[in-house]
């Protein structure tokens, strides 16, 4: 491999880490926080997706896409919250797992019903190409893989240092004792849902570029994601960002050694880690919800 | 109604299925399906039913089931039984390398790590084993199918009688399963594994065997599907298709002997009757998974079990 291929095949990885990253924190936070795994994340991602499509293609601005298709895919996540998952809260994760499985299910068949089966192209809002260690890479990955280091950071400084994000980080320990402290638990989930449903449709609009929009676009991503979280360990935010990191590199360079890697790498990667920590790089052991003892 | 307590319930589901063949003979096609399917959602009950685990990758054992039938018909031999007999080994085989890291896994991520290896296995299927699978294509082997010596399997009014004849080895088999101390322990599972363990059982081999059941179960209903057909393609094994077996589980009622069975029949009747209205089958599997979720909890199996329970009730007031 020539080292012009291995820095375009790095940038290309950093892309799909950012790209993950985006889409899995919602997963990894939700069930940190509210005790219930989001099979349904990957709709906000997919409808992010559609709504850059019909924005690009009837106004052509995808700034204005951004800004749309993030505020749908947040508006969608509080519906979604309020009327359907304040029900499931606190039952069986079996339970949940299976009513959002199914509003996943009713996500993708009002995508068909609305926009059709065949997949929907997308232009990149930046052609630009940089040269790089004698390799010219695209911008645009560069791009995407900056916005999510700064949602990260973002993110954690959230939670570190205003008295909101404390208050979800307790929560996340023991929801039940903030809620004795009188602090509204249930306004905290709403707030962390919708910010993290935002935070999947953005996802959505930044690679609907890159991969075709097409309905069953989430069904492959929810579970690259899912395998994103489980690597880094579920509930943790900074597990989901290295393995991200990892996941990304093992589907870009792994592909270029071997195409296969592309979809098959990051689950081969999972299984290898579940073998020896089943819980994860940073899942705890006994507070992740799967292990009892 | 006596009487009908004293025949043993699988023989009664069996008359029901032949009664049936012989009143609707053009729905032959959809009986033989419900046959087969309910085993493979027997399967899955005995994970989610009787240990209270969640697998969102049901469709790869029925896959691993067909594909072994699938080869060995197009390859190397023309009996169907033999196919049969070595899917059902070949999902042992699976449960025995797969089991152990699988089964130290809890809840959430048994299922997921489920739905990873059925995306794994499709992804396998399509690519890289193309030039064995044809991809999607599929295998083509009904002409090399033979007959046995009692059964021709390639006339579906013979292949109906052996699915009976499988169906009800299983039920029975299902029966002892759920009256015997395993089936028991599998629920003391559910129930709390805990306790289970300051008990003395293990717990671990318990899951596996359950596991192994599920996987023989899926594998089993995998071959019959590929014998039926006589070709198999790499649709059996779409992870899309793994709510299918859920929702199967919970409509029928999880948990039960009889459960399995009247799940399926619910489920690929509303799926049949849906599909004359729509084409796709996404939306309404969801709307019908959601329902089943909040308002009929306990399935068809358990929904008719308390209207008999009430009836009993108001005729003998205490």
């Amino acid at each position: 491999m020539t080292q012009e291929m291995l820095v375009n095949a790095i940038v290309y990885g950093m892309g799909n880490s950012g790209i993950l990253f985006l889409v899995a924190i919602g997963i990894s936070i939700g069930f940190g926080l509210m005790r219930i795994v989001n099979m349904e994340q990957m709709v906000y991602y997919t409808f992010g997706a559609y709504f850059t499509y019909t924005m690009v293609s009837s106004t052509g601005s995808f700034l204005l896409a951004l800004v749309v298709g993030t505020l749908v895919a947040a508006f969608l996540g509080f519906l979604v919250e309020i009327q359907l998952l304040r029900r499931v809260y606190g039952k069986e994760l079996m339970f949940t797992m299976v009513v959002t499985f199914s509003v996943f299910l009713i996500g993708i068949g009002i995508i068909q019903f609305v926009w059709g089966l065949a997949s929907k192209p997308v232009s990149a809002p930046i052609h630009a190409m940089i040269p790089i260690l004698g390799a010219s890479v695209p911008l645009y990955r560069l791009v995407i893989f900056a916005i999510s280091i700064l949602v990260y950071i973002l993110i954690n400084l959230f939670l570190n240092k205003t008295i909101f994000g404390k208050a979800i980080r307790a929560g996340i320990e023991n929801p039940y004792q903030v809620q004795g402290l009188g602090i509204n638990i249930r306004r905290i989930f709403t707030i962390t849902f919708v910010v993290a449903s935002g935070l999947a449709g953005f996802g959505g609009v930044l690679n609907a570029p890159l991969v075709g929009v097409a309905p069953y676009m989430g069904f492959d991503m929810l579970l690259f994601a899912f395998t994103t979280v489980i690597l880094g360990g579920l509930g943790s935010i900074k597990g989901t960002f290295v393995s991200a990191l990892i996941l990304g590199q093992v589907m870009s360079v792994g592909s270029a050694i071997y195409s296969p890697l592309s979809s098959l790498g990051p689950f081969v990667v999972m299984l290898g880690v579940i073998l020896f920590r089943p819980a994860g790089l940073f899942g705890i052991k006994g507070r992740a919800f799967g292990f009892e003892e | 109604m006596n009487f009908l307590k004293r025949i043993p319930g699988p023989f009664l589901l069996l008359v029901l299925v032949i009664v049936a063949r012989y009143l609707f003979p053009n729905k032959m096609t959809f009986i033989v399906e419900i046959m087969m399917f309910s085993i493979y959602i027997m399967g899955n009950d005995i994970l989610y039913g009787y240990m209270g685990m969640v697998s969102f990758g049901q469709p790869f054992y029925l896959g691993v089931g067909a594909y072994t039938a699938a080869l060995y018909l197009a390859y190397l031999g023309h009996d169907p039984l033999v196919a049969m007999l070595l899917a059902i080994v070949s999902g042992a085989v699976v449960a025995l390398i797969l089991g152990p890291i699988y089964i130290r896994l809890r809840g959430d991520y048994f299922a997921l790590i489920n739905a990873a290896t059925c995306a794994i296995g499709l992804f396998l299927v399509e690519k890289p084993l193309l030039k064995i699978t044809r991809g999607d294509d599929g295998l083509w082997y009904r002409t090399r199918m033979q007959p046995e010596w009692f059964f021709d399997l390639r006339q579906p009014a013979q292949f109906f009688w052996f699915a009976v004849i499988i169906l009800a080895i299983v039920l029975f088999l299902y029966r002892w399963l759920d009256r015997s101390a395993l089936g028991a322990a599998f629920r003391g599972i559910k129930v709390n594994e805990g306790k289970m363990k300051f008990l003395g059982y293990n717990t671990f081999a318990l899951r596996w065997i359950g596991y192994g059941f599920a996987c023989i179960l899926a594998a089993l209903s995998g071959s019959l599907y590929a014998i039926n057909f006589g070709f198999v393609n790499p649709s059996i094994t779409e992870p899309g298709r793994a709510a299918e077996a859920l929702v199967a589980t919970l409509l029928g009622g999880a948990g039960t002997v009889y459960g399995a069975f009247f799940g399926t029949v619910a489920f690929l009747g509303i799926k049949d009757l849906v599909s004359t209205f729509f084409t796709r089958w996404e939306f309404a599997v969801g709307v019908l998974t959601m329902l089943v979720c909040f308002f009929l909890s306990k399935g068809v199996w358990g929904f008719l079990n308390e209207l008999i329970e009430k009836k009993k009730r108001k005729a003998s007031p205490v």
